[in-house]
């Protein structure tokens, strides 16, 4: 939802805002909405939509197309979180509205949680664009739509260089942009995610190459206490744990567990 | 702190709210934890570690307790109510100790985190907090010598290992009421058993789990037991059941302490 055009401040992408987020909420409905629309053009049959933002219940089913090759995953937890329902079924992912990774000079970047520092799989630093990308290649799935700012657009292009990138926006900053208006990123968005579809026979799943290596650096010691606890990961450093795993979908899933454990570990009285 | 003297309701051992009740029976647990002291020494113990284990670990009245021992303050360590069992003591005390989640006539009893935790299960032997701690106590090899708290609890608790000596200092009526011991009498009575539980500590022995050591946990909730099988090598084994096996005792205690922070996490 970061990456939607004209969202620069929390408070439009916060369920529990009651002035700012019901009209962001709609724009970025519209905006899945254009992608839905493109791929269907392209020749997208099935077409399954996970809501990935904050409590994953923000789009506003009025809005979506009536469809009965339609489904939509909604709210959270989910086992595989912004990825749930993704398997080797699937021809292709779009991403929409993604935002650049924690620590990146962009519109509010973070990985996951604040209570996230800095990301790397084998050395590589991680958005949550690639860690995505990564466990939809883990399927035999490619991503060939990135749509968001330019920050994480461009970046995650590279990465994946058949991919279709859409920038609605430029970041001025962690909460100010330089955007489309939601019409032009809508259109854009649409005729990517068209182009997208004709790209599915040259793109390629995203992996990293066995073994794996996940590290995570925490805000803080505490976040790094509470996931050192889990099997499987060791404390490298104050701020800092490791987890190795042979296959990458295990590792996904104890990044996920690591990021919702360090999400607890929130100051307490 | 659930079993000390007189304790009946959560409002008593409340720490966080806290309740005026709080302040009168932290320094009743306060003087159980030091009779259990004095009793020691009297039975020949040379250093004293104090480990306060109860909602945030900092209850312990400081000025009261005696100068030449060390107490473990605070919270969030990663083995809990037995932070340093591997720093090479010969025994261990539980003062005021409560029963396991779902036990009949045990006053406030609950494991670790009662929204969470309905029920826990290592090696198919169900454990209140007393069997999770003195299996990591007789991990580190170090015995379990001492339990005081309600009748059931001191009970379940010497069920499960014989040679250790109980402090029966009240029964519990359901999980709110007790026919208790004075407070006074709970210090007379914890302070004879500490110094004879220190003089008989050589026929004590190790409480352990054999590997591979399997734990059980049933969660409140099937969204807390979906959360929770996320952890790395956790196994769902029912809609609120989760499944863990590893061959050293200190990683399932550690992964217990996650599992309930990480089921505390699901909204309600």
């Amino acid at each position: 939802m970061e990456g939607t055009a004209g969202v620069c401040s929390w408070k439009q992408c916060d369920p529990s805002d009651t002035q700012e987020y019901p009209h962001y909420r709609r724009l970025m409905t519209r905006e899945v909405r254009a992608a839905i629309a493109g791929a269907r053009e392209g020749g997208a049959r099935h077409v399954l939509v996970n809501d990935s933002h904050w409590s994953m219940h923000n789009l506003l089913f009025d809005e979506l197309p009536d469809d009965d090759e339609l489904r939509v995953i909604s709210g959270a937890p989910k086992p595989w979180s912004m990825m749930e329902g993704l398997d080797s079924e699937c021809a292709a992912a779009f991403f929409t509205g993604y935002h650049a990774k924690a620590g990146d000079a962009a519109t509010l970047a973070h990985t996951y949680s604040e209570a996230i520092y800095r990301v790397t799989v084998n050395e590589t630093a991680c958005s949550e664009a690639l860690l995505n990308a990564a466990l939809a290649g883990s399927h035999g799935v490619p991503v060939v739509l990135i749509t968001g700012d330019r920050a994480i657009v461009e970046e995650t292009a590279r990465a994946l260089p058949w991919a279709v990138g859409v920038a609605v926006k430029d970041a001025i900053g962690f909460s100010a942009v330089n955007s489309m208006t939601p019409h032009s990123a809508r259109e854009a968005i649409h005729a990517g995610a068209r182009e997208a579809m004709a790209r599915i026979p040259r793109a390629r799943p995203f992996t990293f190459a066995p073994p794996f290596e996940l590290t995570i650096e925490t805000a803080g010691v505490e976040q790094a206490d509470f996931i050192e606890l889990m099997p499987g990961f060791v404390r490298v450093g104050s701020r800092a744990v490791r987890f190795n795993a042979d296959e990458y979908r295990p590792l996904h899933a104890a990044f996920i567990a690591a990021t919702r454990i360090a999400a607890a570990a929130a100051p307490i009285a | 702190m659930e079993g000390i003297a007189g304790v009946c309701a959560w409002e008593q051992v409340d720490a966080r709210t806290p309740h005026p009740e709080y302040a009168i029976y932290r320094r009743y647990y306060t003087q159980e934890v030091n009779s259990a002291i004095a009793g020691a020494r009297a039975g020949g113990a040379s250093d004293v570690l104090v480990n306060d284990s109860h909602g945030p670990m900092r209850n312990l009245e400081l000025e009261e307790m005696p100068h030449d021992v060390r107490i473990i303050f605070g919270n969030r360590k990663p083995s809990s109510m037995v932070q340093d069992a591997d720093a090479g003591f010969d025994g261990a005390f539980f003062v005021g100790y409560h029963g396991a989640a779902g036990d009949a006539d045990a006053v406030l009893c609950h494991t670790y985190t009662p929204s969470v935790i309905y029920e826990v299960c290592i090696n198919d032997v169900r454990c209140s907090e007393a069997t999770l701690n003195a299996a990591l106590l007789g991990h580190y090899r170090v015995p379990l010598l001492l339990v005081t708290g309600d009748r059931t609890t001191v009970a379940g608790v010497q069920a499960q290992m014989p040679w250790v000596r109980g402090v029966i200092v009240k029964d519990s009526i359901g999980t709110f009421a007790s026919a208790s011991m004075t407070p006074a009498a709970s210090c007379r009575a914890t302070r004879r058993e500490a110094e004879a539980a220190v003089r008989g500590a050589g026929e004590a022995k190790l409480f352990r789990f054999d590997p591979p050591i399997v734990l059980d946990v049933q969660l409140v909730t099937a969204a807390q037991a979906q959360l929770v099988a996320t952890i790395p090598g956790f196994e769902r084994t029912g809609s609120r059941s989760v499944q863990f096996t590893h061959a050293d005792y200190a990683t399932v205690f550690k992964a217990f302490i996650a599992t309930w922070r990480l089921g505390a996490t699901v909204p309600s």
